[in-house]
């Protein structure tokens, strides 16, 4: 096998299609692309479930001194008496794993911690503003709806908030995200598929003349086909790198960006984005190399 | 060399058989002239001879080897054995002289240095000394032709087939063409050519075969273009 003569058909091949191979690379990098940021929210979600799920709690705040909330109006701060029932109550429940108490203290510096940043926030607030609450860790987060509907009506309980619910809303979003992401790529993989089908095509009536005399001297089906294929592969490649730029982008702009909003979630790693552009480029070269040799078999007759 | 048995080709969406239980021999080294009007048969032959089409009914045999039994993996090494040239010349018009011949090389995988070592010889073999780094389009018929014949022989086929050599050719030039096959010939290489052309087979008194309807109806050796004795 010849390779510098392959080579060079496969560079005429390149340039005299160049409209269609530049289309094959756009659509290419673009599939691969959006096939990778549905890889990348995937691996985000996995790594912030698993972050999440020994974290996730059902948090009963107390009614304090003139407190807004509906249940605690027309009565005082939570009494002692009614902290002991609650406890009590809560360590009944089949569900809960373990509870402890969160006193105004406390809570004040859980607040400082996650607001450092935002000083004039965190100076207009003092520890007495801060509620007291109880602190549920379920033995399943998902079964929480008992637990809930015990603790929300009890006297004392302002509101109850679930960890869990808001994990869900905001992984229900990802969750749209990534499919949509992959129905996209998908189209994207469908639409190079028949956009590489019609370059070969248009490669292959080019240059009829030349495979019509590689089969009369005996030219081997391989070497007949090759330069095509190549020509495939090499713009799916291209593609790939593409599409390889345009995740680490996506890493950067979107997932890193996306970091500053979400407290405590985790980082989508370099080494995870690596994988999925490997991933991404190894599918889209295999897409273009089958499409290729399926479509020659039609119109490249050996 | 070339063996017909029998051989039947009707193609599809065509009542009358293009070829018609023909039988025929050629041995290794021959010269035969296949002769007929249009659409008697004998591009089909050739065609045959390169398993290009399968015969419907009949065997047919090609340097040893069975046709019928050889699969298509192995037919591009069936047609490395066999040179061919045709009316329309073929040449690649990007490429000059030199690259047209040794593209038949290249293809197949030859070494470089075997190609830079045999084109200039077939060059000069068929002529057209000094002319290797000419372009198609600055050649006459005759010398295009002349590159066909190059391009078909450099791999020292066992068989050449010529369908109509001279078709585009004026009759003092076609002269120069024949001169060509029949050095070719004398390699030991057999030489099958149709031709409407009758001056050049009744100058070559080489055996001829002629076709009409997809039958046989002559086959003389030393034989003139013309009708029957």
């Amino acid at each position: 096998m010849r390779a510098n003569f392959i080579f060079s058909e496969v560079w005429i091949g390149l340039r005299r299609n160049l409209t269609m191979t530049i289309a094959v690379i756009v659509t290419v990098a673009i599939g691969m692309a959006l096939l990778g940021i549905g890889l990348m929210i995937n691996a985000q979600v996995g790594s912030m479930s698993n972050y999440w799920s020994d974290k996730v709690q059902l948090s009963a705040f107390l009614c304090k001194k003139n407190d807004a909330f509906e249940a605690c109006k027309g009565r005082g701060a939570v009494s002692a008496q009614e902290k002991q029932q609650l406890e009590a109550q809560i360590k009944g429940l089949p569900q809960v794993d373990r509870v402890f108490f969160e006193d105004q203290q406390k809570a004040y510096e859980n607040f400082k911690a996650a607001y450092s940043s935002n000083s004039v926030f965190l100076n207009a607030v003092r520890v007495e503003d801060m509620p007291e609450s109880f602190r549920v860790k379920l033995k399943d987060p998902n079964e929480y709806k008992a637990v809930y509907d015990a603790l929300a009506g009890a006297p004392g309980v302002s509101n109850v908030v679930n960890d869990q619910e808001l994990l869900d809303k905001f992984f229900g979003l990802m969750e749209k995200l990534r499919w949509a992401a992959l129905v996209v790529a998908l189209i994207q993989v469908f639409a190079a598929i028949l956009l590489i089908g019609n370059t070969v095509r248009l490669s292959a009536y080019n240059r009829r003349r030349e495979t019509g005399i590689m089969r009369l001297v005996g030219a081997s089906n391989l070497y007949i086909q090759m330069p095509f294929v190549m020509e495939g592969t090499i713009a799916g490649l291209i593609g790939g790198v593409i599409s390889a730029v345009m995740l680490m982008l996506a890493k950067i702009v979107l997932f890193d960006g996306m970091n500053n909003y979400f407290v405590l979630s985790t980082q989508l790693t370099w080494s995870e984005v690596a994988q999925v552009i490997t991933l991404t480029t190894v599918i889209g070269v295999v897409i273009c190399i089958i499409a290729s040799f399926f479509t020659l078999r039609r119109y490249l007759r050996v | 060399m070339i063996h017909f048995d029998n051989v039947t080709k009707v193609y599809a969406n065509q009542n009358r058989p293009a070829l018609d239980h023909v039988s025929v021999d050629v041995d290794k080294g021959e010269f035969v002239f296949l002769v007929g009007p249009s659409g008697s048969g004998k591009s089909t032959f050739l065609r045959l001879v390169l398993k290009e089409e399968r015969p419907n009914s009949g065997a047919i045999h090609v340097a040893g080897k069975d046709l019928a039994r050889l699969s298509n993996f192995k037919v591009p090494h069936l047609r490395r054995r066999i040179g061919c040239v045709f009316q329309d010349f073929r040449l690649l018009p990007n490429k000059n002289v030199y690259e047209n011949v040794a593209f038949a090389l290249e293809v197949i995988g030859k070494p470089r240095r075997f190609i830079r070592k045999v084109v200039p010889e077939v060059v000069e073999l068929v002529g057209l000394e000094g002319k290797a780094h000419r372009m198609p389009d600055e050649l006459s018929g005759g010398e295009q032709q002349r590159v066909a014949m190059a391009r078909a022989f450099v791999n020292r086929p066992m068989i050449l087939l010529a369908d109509e050599p001279t078709g585009n050719i004026d009759p003092a030039t076609s002269i120069g063409i024949m001169k060509v096959l029949d050095r070719i010939n004398r390699t030991g290489t057999t030489v099958v050519m149709a031709t409407h052309d009758a001056a050049i087979v009744d100058s070559m008194r080489k055996r001829v075969v002629e076709l009409e309807d997809g039958k046989i109806v002559r086959d003389q050796s030393r034989g003139v273009y013309g009708q029957a004795y």
